[in-house]
This record gives structure tokens, sequence and C-alpha cells, in this order.
């Protein structure tokens, strides 16, 4: 137990230290993956004590201090990182379909639900205009009372 | 008992493979006897794999450390709730949970045959095939029951992440869902096989897919607790792929669940409502396969193998056969495909389809677009949160838009009065809503116009209660008796509408999130801070063991206003088997406002500590939105009498 005495005042202790953390800008920390493989963003990385994440925030940290603009700071960290270490993809080229796919292809239905409906349509009121004629009040309201009938 | 469980396992495929093919050799050579004794495998596939559970649970608690799964799951310090929870904690044990619960949905069919005789021969069979590919990967990939050459004094015990309530109710929940998928999808195969594509199979299944939809909204709902206090970042959604994955089935399932309904009253989307209960059913298995491949970093992936080939080869040979099966039925799945007006609640209908099955495509396309980029680039690329809001927040409000337009539209045909009428009330309660709240400083355009949304889809179902409660009271009931018989006299639809009322409310909670502000503070002992309205004072830390962590706990007053409202005590806790993994606990103070959120980040040798401390606004409507969306499904899953003859009267007298 004492080991684990140590290794809880050790790593508490080395995880409040690295005050890059609290320097870097937690918006723009949101904008880069966490290097460590947990999935998640440098502002959001879970780990107590993350190498990648704390490099990377001090670098995020030092870039802000220097005055760098947000652009900047995202081209640097896409020429050290790749662009893997964007959170979301550059918008050009192939990484548009993953932007535009989904309303190209929501656009797209919602062209061919109208013009299916607009066929349907066509096709109701011709339908209708086959159909037996409406029912007179007095069936109309014979059958209201037998759903109520129903209904209750 | 290994042995035990090893057999029953084994047994349970022979018995699931037979239980593929005797309905179908039976209905093949016409022999009842054979579709008889293939209803005696389904029941026989339950009890061996009820056996099997048995035998998993039974080395679990006893930590029969000889087993492998035991040993890789629990520990001896591990309490009784958490080693229960191990049965679904690694991938094997999972496998059998799934394959036990696929069993039991499979005898509760079989046993309520009477109906669907019909249909039947093929609904087994599907479910049996499902259940021969899960018990195949028990038996022959990944088995619960596999011993070790020598048994350890100790497990390796859980992993701390999933030591927490959360996971107790969380993949339990999630799994029903998937699987619950399953019977609807056999009864469609069933459909499909038969040529009995009428409504007889979507009725049939109604029940089972309202409860699926249940199970994965709250297993959903479960997992999004369950980071929000586990993982400790500050939020309950990071659109990991797996988190997507269980989002894709449950968008296509919102949409099936809905769209059955124009088949049921007009006798259209025959091929659609297929294509999207056959897609529910692949997109759960790819969940699974997300889950279990590793194609995908996830923080979710706590077991990873080789499943993966094996759930895509399965993907492929099912949506292989439906496909097959459905162009070979087309000829017969002609619909009268006619609507009154562009108008309509119908058409309604079919854009919320549409817009709920490209927010589903959407998830997918993000969720794979890493795979396609190093595919097609051969560059790695990473798509995380900010990408997911940019593009889903806009889809996600048009769900919301039109969850309040479709009640708001005739079925049939909507006249230009009938919409002034129906959408004078809400729609300027809504643009009240947005001008208020502009005024009073909100900036964010899109958390005001989900705000204003969220009012006037709540102001159109209220209307809609109001005017059939008011109907009712024009035959003599007082209003509140009214609005109650209003209620159970048709459950679906306004428990239909309940679900919706829960849906504004997660819908609002997920638009307080952009409100969420975040401060890091360090303190020492008796210093304070102060976070919005609150302020904090440090009172010190302490370290002390419990038996299984060791727990560092600093201890934190908030004040409001001058006076104390609560000691919140976030800690760091090093599990004896984890040692390398110290987790968060962060504190949380809910109100119906906001949620204090703590994590303490660390402490220093000075004496200082260092607390993020995050103000999440209006995360306890998410919680009270998934208690009203319970409220509503129960309501809409209780039996009508007459419901479907009653539904079909009243749409032809509304017709005439």
């Amino acid at each position: 137990m004492r080991i684990l005495v140590l290794i809880a005042a050790l790593t508490l202790t080395l995880a409040a230290h690295p005050s890059v953390a609290r320097g870097a800008d937690r918006g723009l920390a949101g904008e880069f993956m966490c290097q460590c493989g947990c999935g998640l963003t440098l502002a959001s990385c879970t780990h107590l004590s993350c190498g990648p994440r704390d490099a990377a925030l001090a670098e995020l940290a030092s870039l802000e201090r220097a005055g760098r603009s947000r652009a900047e700071i995202r081209a640097a960290f896409v020429a050290r990182y790749g662009e893997r270490v964007l959170a979301a993809p550059l918008r050009r080229g192939f990484n548009l379909l993953a932007y535009w796919g989904p309303y190209w292809a929501i656009g797209s239905g919602a062209l061919v639900i109208v013009a299916l409906a607009l066929a349907w349509t066509r096709r109701g009121e011709g339908a209708g205009h086959a159909a037996a004629p409406a029912l007179s009040r007095e069936q109309r309201e014979w059958l209201e009372r037998q759903l109520r009938a129903l209904e209750d | 008992m290994d042995e035990v469980g090893t057999l029953a396992v084994g047994m349970a495929f022979v018995v699931s493979l037979y239980g593929l093919a005797a309905p179908l050799m039976g209905q093949r050579g016409r022999r009842p006897e054979l579709l008889r004794s293939a209803v005696n495998a389904v029941y026989a596939n339950a009890l061996l794999l009820v056996v099997a559970a048995a035998s998993l649970l039974r080395a679990l608690l006893r930590r029969d450390f000889g087993n492998a799964y035991v040993a890789s799951y629990t520990s001896r310090d591990l309490g009784f709730w958490y080693t229960v929870s191990a049965f679904w904690a690694g991938q094997a044990g999972s496998l059998l949970f799934w394959a036990l619960m696929l069993a039991g949905f499979a005898a509760l069919v079989v046993w309520r045959r009477g109906q669907h005789r019909a249909l039947m021969p093929y609904v087994v069979a599907t479910l049996m095939g499902t259940s021969a590919f899960f018990t195949g990967l028990l038996t022959f990939v990944s088995s619960p029951f596999a011993r070790l050459p020598f048994a350890p004094p100790d497990g390796a015990g859980l992993n701390p992440l999933l030591q927490n309530p959360g996971m107790f109710f969380h993949p339990p929940t999630q799994y029903l869902g998937y699987v619950g998928f399953t019977v609807p999808f056999a009864f469609a195969i069933g459909a499909l096989a038969t040529g009995r594509l009428d409504d007889e199979w979507i009725r049939a299944t109604r029940r089972w897919t309202l409860l699926s939809w249940f199970f994965l909204s709250w297993g959903i709902i479960f997992g999004m607790m369950w980071a929000y206090v586990e993982l400790g970042w500050g939020g309950y959604w990071a659109w990991d792929p797996v988190e997507n994955a269980s989002l894709m089935p449950w968008l296509t399932a919102t949409a099936f669940l809905h769209s059955v309904m124009i088949q049921e009253k007009r006798d259209m989307l025959k091929v659609w409502n297929l294509v999207l209960i056959i897609l529910t059913f692949v997109l759960s298995i790819f969940g699974t396969f997300l889950t279990r491949s590793g194609v995908l970093s996830s923080v979710h992936s706590f077991a990873l193998s080789s499943l993966g080939p094996l759930f895509f080869v399965f993907i492929l040979l099912v949506l292989g056969a439906s496909i097959i099966l459905l162009v070979a039925r087309l000829p017969l799945l002609h619909s009268r495909a006619e609507l009154d007006s562009l108008l309509s609640r119908e058409s309604s209908f079919l854009f919320n389809n549409l817009i709920l099955v490209g927010a589903a495509f959407s998830v997918f396309l993000g969720t794979v677009f890493p795979i396609l980029s190093e595919a097609v680039r051969g560059v790695k690329i990473s798509v995380g949160p900010p990408f997911f809001n940019q593009v889903n927040v806009p889809i996600g409000l048009a769900v919301l838009f039109l969850m309040g337009v479709c009640p708001l539209l005739a079925w049939r045909k909507a006249s230009p009065r009938s919409l002034r009428r129906n959408f004078l009330v809400p729609g300027m309660l809504g643009l009240l809503a947005a001008l208020l709240l502009r005024v009073l400083g909100m900036t964010h355009p899109l958390a005001l116009v989900a705000f204003a949304l969220c009012v006037f889809v709540t102001a159109a179902i209220l209307q809609d209660f109001h005017r059939g409660a008011m109907v009712r009271r024009s035959h003599g009931e007082p209003y509140l008796l009214a609005a109650v018989r209003l209620v159970a006299r048709n459950h679906r639809r306004y428990g239909g509408y309940v679900v919706h009322l829960g849906m504004i409310l997660l819908f609002a909670g997920i638009a307080g999130g952009a409100f969420s502000t975040e401060r890091e503070v360090v303190l020492r002992r008796g210093e304070t801070a102060t976070v919005h309205q609150y302020l904090l004072r440090y009172e010190g830390a302490s370290t002390y063991p419990t038996r299984s962590a060791l727990v560092t706990a600093a201890t934190l007053t908030v004040f409001n206003s001058g006076k104390p409202v609560a000691v919140l005590t976030p800690q760091r806790n090093i599990h004896k088997t984890h040692e390398d993994q110290p987790m968060t606990e962060v504190a949380i103070r809910s109100t119906w406002r906001e949620d204090l959120y703590v994590i303490l980040a660390g402490l220093g040798e000075d004496g200082t500590a260092n607390f993020r401390v995050i103000i999440n606004p209006l995360m306890m409507w998410m919680w009270a939105g998934a208690a009203v969306l319970t409220v509503g499904t129960l309501i809409a899953f209780w039996p009508e009498r007459g419901e479907a003859l009653r539904n079909r009267a009243r749409y032809l007298v509304e017709a005439a």
C-alpha cells in the first residue's frame, strides 16, 4: 500500500505541474486531436499524465504567446503532426465529401421525394375523379357514431 | 463447470444450425413436423444458453481464476455487482450475453407463433441463423470458458472505467436494443420469403420494434451518463466511433417507426420499410463490428480482437441475402402510391424519414471517413467532435423542426385555412421565444434557433392535445378527464407525442451545451475562486485506501450568494489492479439550471490543488427528457383494443 501511496502522490504531483495545460486556449485545444490514441481532443484527453497531450499543449501555448494566428497555429500543427492532428478535416479536396456528402444526399433525396410526391399526387387526383362520391352527411354521422362506439 | 458451459455453447451452436435448416426443409418438403421440431430447437437453444450463462456467472462469482475470462475481468477485491457486470465486460462474455438474449427473444416469438404461422418457418430460420453465428463465434473463436494452464492467485480486475453503475445498465440495455431488432428483421425476411408483403409483418413486430428502440434509446442515454460521470472530460458525447455506431441504428429505427404508419394507413412505402429494417439490423451488427474490430480507435475499445473480419463477412451475407430477396420480390411490392397533396402529414413523414436517414448517413460517413481518406488519399486524418457538430447540428435542427410540423399537418391534405389555424400559435410562440432570448442577450445563432424550435414544437404538441381534449369536453367530459381519455383512446399517437416532448427536453439540454464554460483554478488550502455565481473554497485533500483503490479526494465547499450550498469531493483513484491508469471521479452539483462539474486535475508539491471547473447548463433537462421519453414509450407500447381497426376506420372516415 505504501508503494501505491507513493505512486499516487507522484502521479498527482506530476500531473499538477505541467502548467502548459493551463496556458493554452481550451477552445483552440479542442480543435486538435490528442496523439496518445485516446480518440479525444487535446482539451478532452482525460489521461492523468499524457506525454503527447502535454507536449502538444505546451507547443500550442508557446505559439499563442508568440502571437501566431489560429490559422498559423493550425498550419504549424499540421506540419508537425500531419493532418490527423486536426479534429475536423481541412475543408478542401476529398474532405469536402465528408462535409457536403450528407447535404448532397439529403438534397437529392428531397428532390426525389418532391418529384415522387407530385407524381403520386397526380395519380391520387386521377383516382379521386374515378372514385365513388364522398359520403353523405347521414352516412358520415353514422360512421362517426359507430367509431365512437368502437372507441368507448 | 467450464466443461458444462463449453458443452452447452457447442450444443447451442448445433441446435441453432438445426433450427436454421429444419424450418426451411419443412417448408420446402411440406413437413410440418420439421417446423414443430425447429420450434423445439428454439426452446432448447434458449435452455442451453441459460445453462452456459449460469456456468459463466458461477465462475465469476466463485472467482474461478483458472477460467481465462474470469481471470481477465475480475479480481478478489471486486464488489458483487461489478463482478456480475464482468459478464459483459469482455468480448466472449458480451457475445454470450448477446446470444442469450437472442435466444430468449426467439423463444418468446415462437411461444406466440399462433398468429403468424405462415411467416414462422422463415422467422425461426432467420433468428436461429443469427444465433448460429453468435454461438459459432463462442464455440470456435472466443469462448468464455477457456482454461488457463494454471490458476493465478488473483485476477487482472475490471477496467476502472467500467467500475461505474452505468456499466451495469449501459451494455445490457444497448444489447437488448441491438438484439431486439433481429425480431422485426426476421419477420421482414419472413414476409419477403413468403410474399406476404402487406402490413402483417409490421403489425406483428410493432411492439418488438418499439421495445428495441426504447432499449437502444436507454442504452445510448446510459452511455451518455456513464461518459459524463466516468470519463471525466466534462461532456457526455464525444462522437466516438462506438457511440456513433449506436446512434446509426437508432436513427434508422426511428425513421422506421414513423414510416410504418404510412404503410399501415396508405399501403405505401413497402420497399422503403423493408430497406429501413434491414438497414437497422445491419447497423446493429455493424456497431458490434466497430466495437470489436478495432478498425477505428475508440474510447470504448476495451477488448479488441480478430472478430472484425467475421462480423464483416456476416454483415455482407445478411446484406447480400436481404438484397437478393428484396429484388426478387419487387414485383409484389408495388403499392397504390397515391397522395392527395404535397402539403400533408404523409409528405411530412417522408421528409422526416429523409432527414433521419440522412443523419444516419452523415454519422456513418464521418465515422468511416478516416478509413476512406487513407484508402483514397493515403493520408491519415481524424474526424472528431468539431466536424460532427458542424455537419450534424443543422440536420438535428431539421429533425426538430419536422417534429413540430408533422402534427400540424392534416392527413391527406392540409388546406391553407387549416395551415393558418394550426401554425399560427406555435409559430408565433417560437418566434416570440427567439426574440425574447435575443433581447436577453443570447447571441449563439444555432442555440437560439434550437430553443425557438423547442418552443415551437412543444406548442404544436400541446395545441394538438388541447384541441383533442376540447373536442371530448364538448361531449360533456371535464377537461382533465377528457385529456386522460384522449391518451387512453389512442396510445400510439399520444404516446408518440409524449416521446417527442422528451426529445425536446433532450434537444434543449444539448442546446444548453453551447453555453458550457470552463475554468481552471489552482488553490491552496483555504483559498477561494469564483466561477460564475459560485464561490469555491478549497478545504484540503486526503488520501485513503478503499477495498479496491487508493483514493485521493479534494474537498471544496461551494457557496452561492454567500450561502454554502454543497460540499464537493472530486477524486483521483488508483485501482490496485490498474495502477497505471489513474481514474477521475468527478464531483457534480446538479440543479435544473446547470451542473457545477469539478475535476481534480492534480495536486502540487507546494500544497496547491488544480481543478477544472465546468458549468454545464441544462444538463438535468436531458435526463428528465429521458424519463419523459420512457413514459411516452410505455403509453405507445400499451395495447389497445381494436387499435388497428379503429385507426383504419378513423382514417377512412376522415377521408370521406
